[in-house]
């Protein structure tokens, strides 16, 4: 059985969770108590926001910058299994 | 055909069967859909050349959450190497994930593209309807692709992942999958 490894637990459950947390928790609680959209058509900021649009993306480019760091980690800092991938 | 995934996701065990065909299929689909939407965005913009990212780096940009960071590519020799680099690499990457070349490199770099039009586009008007858009829909679908090493299912990594080069335990493999 394959599992998750310490890297891999940090990436899918660290950094999922912040993109998923930032885009749907944080929607699901806008859309009850606060503004369903945080900007308007035309680019302006929906000030009715409970979480800051700001803050918001910092969230989710935070979650983003924890994949890409750790698909860097992985070819820089570890060897894959050598067992075959496939065939042709 | 049906495989059997078994593994631990969130602390459970996990057990289900996939069908193989099926999984190969919807791989090489969305290679295609998503290859070719980049393709055609990077060839579109070679045939209309010039091409001027000033309004996106330098004007949209400005005031986003990644406008610190795209600051210093809004004028001069910073613009005209975004000016090439984008059609340039959106070219490249829709070729290597259509035809499954290096197809994990590709996709690497078609999700950074797409986090740069998810912000920018997203905080100047594009999530007046949520935050779920095109753009965010892309980026995970690139994140999936290279996960999955889509591009050994009727790829050109099929082909390298026999060369010594992309085998055993070279890193070069982990740009295929």
């Amino acid at each position: 059985m394959s599992e998750f490894t310490t890297a891999d637990k940090i990436a899918a459950y660290l950094g999922g969770g912040l993109v998923v947390f930032g885009v749907v928790g944080i929607g699901v609680l806008e859309i009850v108590w606060g503004s369903p959209h945080p900007v308007s058509s035309e680019g302006q900021i929906e000030h009715g926001a409970l979480i800051p649009l700001e803050i918001r993306s910092y969230i989710i480019i935070v979650g983003l910058v924890i994949w890409a760091g750790y698909a860097v980690y992985k070819v820089v800092a570890t060897s894959p299994d050598p067992g075959p991938t496939g065939t042709a | 055909m049906a495989t059997s995934i078994e593994t631990r996701l969130l602390g459970r065990n996990v057990s289900f069967r996939v069908s193989g065909p099926w999984l190969a299929y919807w791989l090489v689909t969305l290679r295609l859909a998503v290859g070719w939407w980049f393709l055609h965005a990077g060839l579109d913009k070679f045939l209309a050349w010039p091409f001027d990212a000033g309004w996106f780096v330098g004007g949209a940009a400005a005031g986003t959450s990644l406008g610190p960071l795209m600051g210093p590519f809004s004028d001069g020799v910073g613009l005209a190497v975004v000016n090439v680099m984008i059609p340039l690499g959106q070219t490249l990457i829709g070729l290597g994930v259509i035809v499954g070349g290096l197809t994990r490199l590709a996709a690497f770099f078609g999700a950074l593209l797409m986090a740069f039009f998810y912000f920018v586009n997203g905080e100047t008007g594009g999530w007046a309807h949520g935050l779920v858009t095109g753009e965010l829909l892309g980026l995970l679908i690139f994140a999936m692709v290279a996960t999955l090493g889509a591009g050994r299912v009727l790829g050109v990594d099929a082909y390298l992942q026999r060369l010594s080069l992309f085998s055993g335990d070279s890193k070069l493999r982990w740009l295929i999958g």
